[in-house]
């Protein structure tokens, strides 16, 4: 039984011109879902923090809670 | 200053692109877009009758393995049978041995290519007594 030829030419060729399209398609994606999938979502809950935030009541809350060495809480 | 960046890398791309359809097998050839591109049969009649110089010296065998190894392509049976007989003119068995395992690694993943190179080179292989690297359990780590 005698083998046939089998291409011999050109197969680093054609395996990078599938898989670099691939792999560029890949990272275009991964790229993709990360920025909708993480980064906006942190970006959102963010904003959503920072929307009705009172810097000032913070500041009460933490000087009531004796945290502070430059301001003592109200009460003493 | 960046507008001729901007220039000089799009006229970089387009030339990239045009390079695409001329330049398939052995990249041999420098990828003109004039000029004549030479054939498979060319590229193999080349390589033979480099293989074939009957007081070839052991630098010029190197150097072409070497060269043809670094090509988009597993060497055709003619060829190697042409180096593998230079090597018997040098009466270089190891470089012999080494040609055959060059060309299964050059195979990477197409299994089909090495069985069908030795089905081709035995009689070469059988007149100038080379034993392949599976003959002699060198192929296994």
């Amino acid at each position: 039984m005698s083998l046939p030829k089998p291409v011999m030419r050109g197969l680093l060729g054609k395996r990078l011109r599938f898989h670099i399209p691939l792999a560029f398609a890949f990272a275009l994606v991964a790229g993709g879902l990360i920025k909708y999938g993480v980064t906006e979502p942190r970006k959102r809950a963010y904003a959503e923090f920072y929307k009705n935030y009172d810097g000032v009541k913070e500041f009460n809350h933490m000087r009531e809670a004796g945290v502070f060495q430059s301001v003592r809480p109200s009460g003493e | 200053m960046f507008r001729a960046a901007v220039r000089l890398s799009v006229s970089g791309v387009r030339g990239l692109t045009r390079l695409q359809p001329g330049c398939q097998g052995a990249l041999a050839v420098r990828c003109y877009s004039h000029g004549k591109q030479e054939t498979d049969e060319e590229f193999d009649a080349r390589w033979v009758t480099y293989f074939n110089k009957p007081d070839i010296d052991a630098w010029e065998l190197r150097k072409g393995m070497n060269t043809l190894i670094g090509y988009d392509l597993v060497p055709e049976p003619k060829i190697l049978s042409a180096a593998l007989r230079a090597c018997r003119r040098l009466d270089d068995l190891a470089s012999a041995i080494r040609i055959l395992e060059a060309a299964k690694d050059k195979s990477g993943p197409h299994k089909d290519i090495y069985p069908y190179l030795i089905q081709e080179l035995q009689p070469t292989l059988d007149e100038l007594g080379i034993p392949t690297p599976e003959e002699l359990g060198i192929d296994k780590l």
